[in-house]
This record gives structure tokens, C-alpha cells and sequence, in this order.
């Protein structure tokens, strides 16, 4: 057995390994196994405290790891079906998931003391890592299929890193819905403490197996307990199902069936194009003509493509729901088969985001992020964890911002300050430059390679399309500073409005290239510790944009001022 | 710590320029990492060229790379020598770096949550390190690049002292 590995990265602060925290826990563990001999020793002794997974996970392990391997194991079992060890692969598959499943639930323990939660995982490089409770910042508590035929569910707690690595997250796969709950009750009411920066907790903290409060288990997310229920702010409406197709989403979702059909078949050795519809359908359409191929085989793609988008945005966003959470928190539960409950707590919401690509912009639709301390943003499925609103109705929209930031209405709709003809001409050049690149390529292909001549013309319709883009996101281009938020909107083909607190913004950083040294404008960004870390002002114009800074940070950017009677 | 500190920076009107350069001995440094970089890319391309017998079009390519590196490894130094300043005041950490492009990053002192030093081979050769000073935003780090070793080090000391005077990281 190895000593416990130091996983600390080098600008991490919330997560520490736990060896190295201030204060030893106060509950400790040893139940004769125990950690090996490099471990700290205030890790060893005592049994109170440390709790282990619920006995259900050891089902969940093998079962999602069996899934995983499926294909694999498909193709191995046919690979293998002349010489008989097809069946020996599998059982010894099925085998190692079983232990792994086992030495998972066996070596994974939790404890929660007044100051720091702590996990300890791993049987050869074990690893225990601890955050403070008053650094946790969400409660993130999932549901897939499996885990709701078992009772079970996946607590995942964030602290403000942004950049972990994948050993360190701090999360718990397999714990029973009312451990679940307790945890979330006893996680979240130290949340509040932190953010209201209060004394003494003013409920009581139900720690370990002596945890009255949420006996019963509840189904995670199905229904808001009535207990701490705040308001709704917005509740899913069949009817947005409307806005699903407008999004890239559809094509993610798609791109994942393509993929995982071309594993089985691959795997499986199945050649797909030679079984009897598939083949039928080749025939069928090869007795069309060309216009009927294009009208049907487009008709196909665009329905197969709506159906795909729907079903994945029902996946996902079923029975969404946005409300308070007691005073100063939020909750937001979703999901069809894997149920999603996020609880943002209120002091960390630093603002949010806006996003209109430029379909769901046609119609009237639009998204809504969350921009907090803690909450991941833009990284695949931890991305959905700061969804404030799926694809919905613009007012719907506006109406989730100013309601969970507080914010007066004109903040999130009014008129922005235009940036000037000087950024509207960057954005003119930067768009036509990049076309005219395109269709020059094209041209040359083209020409070189005898390509029909419609090629070369109809790439020319580039530089309109181009001209068009950037007539509009000149017109997207704007910044705001109004009581006390910073609001920066910027894109065309993916337009987004974000809205930040002048609080949160804890650095500047000025950026101009030498182009735009020539037209006098500056990229002003905002750095933060919330949601993408850094909010930009593009291509504003320089007076602007340092009085527009000066304006949101107070005396920060004063003393870097040049004092104007030095003026040359 | 402030040689020239009120005079307007050049660049960006409206702003002033940091008051303190960095090490002269960057200037050599730079141009040593320029032209081992572009060295190599141009010792890639003279194999690459011997594979496919030296024709007339990779002699060209060679020749235009070779100028186009010996320009860079030229004029890039003093060019960058000439934007990049720093300045550490009571509450900021202030810079500006870059060359075709700059970057001015401004820093609260209160908001820094690591300061670390480090020291390349190519910079322990010249004499150099840089600071860099983090905040607990991921996009937020500011460095001070191509200081003098002792320098440095004073620095390190003095912005661990000032940021140890104020808690919190505001997040």
C-alpha cells in the first residue's frame, strides 16, 4: 500500500488533501483494515464518524461499468465464439467489475465535522481529500436511470476551483436519497452561513447516522419538499419544446447516436449496410430521381433531426424547475430519466449569461447560465450544471435574470452604448478578410482541379453572408455599466448577454493588437472567479473603455490613470 | 520604484505606463529563445529538404524562413524590451507586456492568492526569473516576465508580505 498521494495542485486552495488541512477530524476511522502505515495518524483510532457509500453502490459500479465495456465485450464474445473463450472474457469481465464494485464501496468513506467534509477513496493509491464546509459552494445532487431503480444517487459538492483533475473531484457515487438529502440540508446550511457570513448555524446540522430530518427517503427531485420551498421562479412548459431544434444540442445528441452505433457495429462485426431494411431502403431510394432524392433524403435529415433534438431536450430539461430554496438559495431540479438536482446558493451568483444562437434568436427564444463561484462552465455535462433556463421564451428568460439576480428589468433588456464606427469597421474587415480567404481557396481549388465553374460562383455568395454577420454583430456589440453590474453583449451566430456584478470583477486585463493600436480601440476584459473566469468588452474604444473601467472598480484602475495635466 | 511612472504611456493614451523595465539581459534572452526556435524549425526543414534531394522550391522555403526567423530574433527582442514594464504598488500589481500585441493587466494586491517564481533553464542561464501573482479568478494571473534574479526575489518577499496583510480572495 502506497502512502496517500499529495493532490494538491499548485494554486488550489479549497481542496486540499487532507494530511495537509489545519485541524485534525475529529471523528476517525479503523475498522481493522484500515489505511496503511504512511497514513496520518489522526487518521487512525477512533471508528465514530466515517461513513461509507449506501450498500446499493456496490450494484451501481459493475452495473455502469459493464454497460461501458458492452460493445467491447460484444465483440469479444463474437471474436472468440469458434474457440469457446468468447464466454471466459465475459465472466472475466463481469468478474472484475463485480470487485471492482466491491473494492469501491469497501474503501470509499465520508466524514462531515464542523469545519471539513472529507473523502477518502482508492485501495492501492489512496487518496483523501477534504474541503471546508464554508468553501463549498454548490450541492449537486444526479440521478441516472440505474441509480433510481436502486434508491441511489451521485452527490457532487463544488468549492470555487475551476480546474480540477479528474481524480479530485469531490463527489459521492451511491449514496441513499435521505443520506442524500441530509447531506444537502447539512452541506447547505453551512453554504448559507458562508454566504451571509453569520455566526452560528441557526438549524440544527444533522450529521452522520443520527439524521432525523429527512428519514423518509424522498424521490431526489421529482417533487420539491415542502419543508424549505421557496418561491417558484419558473417552471418548464411543454410548449418550449418548441426551441429544442434551434439549438446546437440536437447535433451533440446526434453525433453521440452516430457514434455509439458505429462502435456496436464495429464491435460486433456487423456490416449494417448489407441487412435487409437498410438494403430496402438503398433500393427504394435509388429508383428516384435527382430532385426527389434531395426533396426526400433533406425532408428525412431535417425530420430525424427535430425528433433527435426534442427527445434529447425532454431528456434533459423534463419538469424543469427554478425556485428559491429558504433565503438565500436556489434550486434547480430537471430531468426525465436521469434526475438533476443543483442548489446554488445565493452569495456565490455573481450574475448570469444570456445566450441567444442566432435560430433560437429568430424565434423569439433564448438561454440563461448561471455565472457563480464554483459552478464549472463550458465543460460537457458539468456545463448543465449552471443552466438557469433551457431554450425558452426571450421574457422567460429576462424575467429568471433579474429575478434570481435582484436586478431592475432595464438591465437585462435596455439599449446598450454602441462601440462607434471604428469597431464597426473592424468588425466589416475582420469578416470580409476571412471570406475573401475562403473563396480565394476555393477559386484556386477550383481552378487547378478543373471543378465545375458554379463552385467558384457560388462561393461568392461568402462575401454577402459574411457582410451580413457583421453588419449584425456590430449591432450586438455594446457594454453597460448600471447599478453596479457590468453588462457586456457581444456575437452574431451565438449572440450572449452576460451581466456581472462590479463586486465580483477582481482584476483587468487590457489587450490591443497593433490594428487596433491604429483605430484606437482596446479589448477590455474583466477577470473573476465565477463562471468563465473573464468577461470581455470587445473592441471598444479606448476613453471608453477606461472611464467604463474606472467606472465599475472604483480606485482600482485610479492610480494607472495619467493624470490629465500631463497630457501631451 | 518609480523611474519615469507619470509619464503618459505611449501606447494606450489614458493610461500610464508601469514604471519599471525589466532586465536589459532579456533582450539577449528572447533573442536566444527566438533563435533556437526558429533554428529548429528551420534545421526541420533542411532534413525534410535533403529527403526530397534540395529542389528549387525547398531552397526557397528555406532561404524565405531563415529571413523571416532572423527578422524576428532581431526585432522582437527590442521591440518587446520596449513594452514590457511593471510597476507594484500599495494596492495593484500593474503590467504590460506583449509586443505586436500588448497587454496591460491590472491586479489588486488584496485579490492575489499565490505569488511563485519561476526559472526556465534559458532564464537561469541569463540571470532571469518571473513572478507570477494569482488571483482566484483562472484567467486573472498576472507575471512580470525577464526580471533580475535578486530582484526577484525582493519581490517575492515584499508581495508575500503585502498580500499576507489582507485576507479574503473574494470569491
Amino acid at each position: 500500500m502506497t502512502a496517500p498521494e499529495v493532490t494538491g495542485g499548485p494554486d488550489e486552495a479549497a481542496l486540499v488533501p487532507a494530511q495537509a488541512a489545519t485541524g485534525a477530524p475529529r471523528g476517525v476511522s479503523g475498522d481493522g483494515r484500515g489505511p496503511g502505515p504512511a497514513s496520518p495518524s489522526g487518521f487512525t483510532g477512533a471508528t465514530s464518524g466515517w461513513r461509507r457509500l449506501s450498500r446499493r453502490s456496490m450494484v451501481v459500479r459493475p452495473l455502469t461499468d459493464l454497460a461501458r465495456l458492452l460493445p467491447l465485450l460484444a465483440g469479444l464474445v463474437i471474436l472468440h465464439a469458434r474457440t469457446g473463450g468468447g464466454l471466459m472474457w465475459g465472466v472475466a469481465a463481469a468478474a472484475l467489475a463485480v470487485i471492482t464494485g466491491l473494492v469501491h464501496w469497501a474503501t470509499t468513506r465520508y466524514l462531515i465535522t464542523d469545519e471539513r467534509v472529507y473523502l477518502r477513496r482508492g485501495l492501492l493509491n489512496q487518496k483523501t481529500l477534504s474541503v471546508a464546509r464554508d468553501r463549498i459552494r454548490t450541492v449537486d445532487v444526479t440521478a441516472h436511470l440505474l441509480h433510481r431503480v436502486l434508491g441511489v444517487c451521485r452527490v457532487s459538492i463544488g468549492t470555487g476551483r475551476n480546474d480540477y483533475r479528474s481524480g479530485e473531484s469531490f463527489h459521492l457515487d451511491g449514496v441513499t436519497r435521505s443520506d442524500a438529502e441530509s447531506l444537502r440540508l447539512t452541506l447547505l446550511s453551512s453554504v448559507r452561513e458562508a454566504a451571509v457570513a453569520g455566526p452560528v448555524a441557526a438549524e440544527p446540522r444533522p450529521v452522520a447516522e443520527s439524521e432525523p430530518a429527512a428519514a423518509e427517503p424522498e424521490p431526489v427531485a421529482a417533487e420539491p419538499d415542502a419543508a424549505d420551498a421557496g418561491p417558484e421562479i419558473v417552471r418548464w412548459r411543454i410548449g418550449w419544446l418548441r426551441f429544442a431544434p434551434l439549438t446546437t444540442t440536437g447535433l451533440v445528441v446526434l453525433g453521440v447516436l452516430f457514434g455509439s452505433v458505429i462502435q456496436i457495429t464495429n464491435a460486433t462485426n456487423i456490416n449494417l449496410a448489407a441487412t435487409g431494411p437498410v438494403q430496402r431502403v438503398v433500393a427504394d431510394f435509388a429508383t428516384l430521381d435527382v430532385l426527389q432524392r434531395v426533396l426526400v433524403g433533406g425532408a428525412v435529415a431535417v425530420c430525424g433531426y427535430v425528433l433527435v433534438a426534442m427527445a434529447g431536450y425532454l431528456a434533459v430539461f423534463w419538469n424543469f424547475q427554478l425556485a428559491e430554496r429558504g433565503a438565500d438559495t436556489l434550486r434547480v431540479t430537471r430531468g426525465l430519466l436521469s434526475l438533476r438536482a443543483t442548489t446554488i446558493s445565493r452569495g456565490r451568483l455573481r450574475g448570469v449569461e444570456i445566450s441567444e444562437p442566432i435560430l433560437l434568436r429568430a424565434a423569439r427564444g433564448a438561454r440563461c447560465i448561471a455565472i457563480a463561484t464554483g459552478l464549472r462552465v463550458g465543460r460537457g455535462a458539468e456545463r448543465e450544471g449552471s443552466v438557469l433556463l433551457p431554450p425558452a421564451p426571450r421574457d422567460v428568460a429576462r424575467h429568471v435574470a433579474t429575478a434570481v439576480l435582484g436586478l431592475p428589468e432595464h438591465v437585462c433588456s435596455g439599449p446598450l452604448v454602441r462601440h462607434g464606427p471604428a469597431a464597426r469597421r473592424r468588425r466589416f474587415v475582420r469578416a470580409l478578410a476571412g471570406a475573401t480567404l475562403i473563396v480565394a481557396t476555393i477559386w484556386v481549388v477550383a481552378w487547378t482541379q478543373h471543378g465545375p465553374a458554379w463552385v467558384r460562383f457560388a462561393s461568392l455568395a461568402l462575401l454577402p453572408a459574411a457582410a451580413l454577420v457583421a453588419a449584425d454583430r456590430y449591432r450586438s456589440l455594446g457594454h453597460r455599466l448600471a447599478d453596479g453590474w457590468l453588462v457586456t453583449r457581444t456575437g452574431s451566430l451565438a449572440r450572449r448577454r452576460t451581466i456581472i456584478s462590479t463586486d465580483a470583477i477582481i482584476g483587468w486585463r487590457i489587450h490591443q493588437t497593433w490594428f487596433q493600436r491604429r483605430q484606437g480601440l482596446v479589448t477590455l476584459t474583466a477577470t473573476t472567479a465565477a463562471g468563465q473566469q473573464h468577461y470581455s468588452v470587445r473592441d471598444v474604444p479606448t476613453a471608453e473603455g477606461l472611464a467604463l473601467a474606472t467606472a465599475a472598480t472604483g480606485d482600482l484602475l485610479v492610480p494607472f490613470l495619467r493624470a490629465p495635466s500631463r497630457r501631451r | 520604484m518609480t523611474t519615469d511612472s507619470l509619464a503618459a504611456d505611449p501606447l494606450l493614451p489614458g493610461l500610464r505606463a508601469p514604471g519599471n523595465r525589466v532586465s536589459r539581459r532579456a533582450i539577449s534572452y528572447w533573442t536566444a529563445r527566438a533563435a533556437v526556435s526558429g533554428g529548429s524549425v528551420v534545421l526541420g526543414e533542411l532534413v525534410l529538404a535533403a529527403l526530397n534531394g534540395f529542389s528549387a522550391i525547398w531552397r526557397l522555403a528555406i532561404v524565405a524562413t531563415a529571413v523571416v526567423v532572423g527578422l524576428h530574433a532581431v526585432i522582437m527582442p527590442r521591440w518587446r524590451y520596449r513594452v514590457h514594464r511593471w510597476e507594484v504598488t500599495d494596492q495593484a500589481l500593474y503590467t504590460r507586456s506583449g509586443w505586436f500585441s500588448v497587454h496591460w493587466r491590472i491586479a489588486p494586491i488584496s485579490r492575489i492568492q499565490t505569488i511563485d517564481s519561476h526559472r526556465s533553464v534559458g532564464e537561469r542561464i541569463f540571470g532571469l526569473a518571473n513572478v507570477t501573482a494569482t488571483t482566484a479568478s483562472a484567467a486573472g494571473p498576472v507575471r512580470i516576465h525577464a526580471l533580475d534574479r535578486q530582484l526577484a526575489d525582493r519581490l517575492l518577499d515584499q508581495l508575500a508580505v503585502a498580500t499576507g496583510q489582507t485576507p479574503g480572495d473574494a470569491t
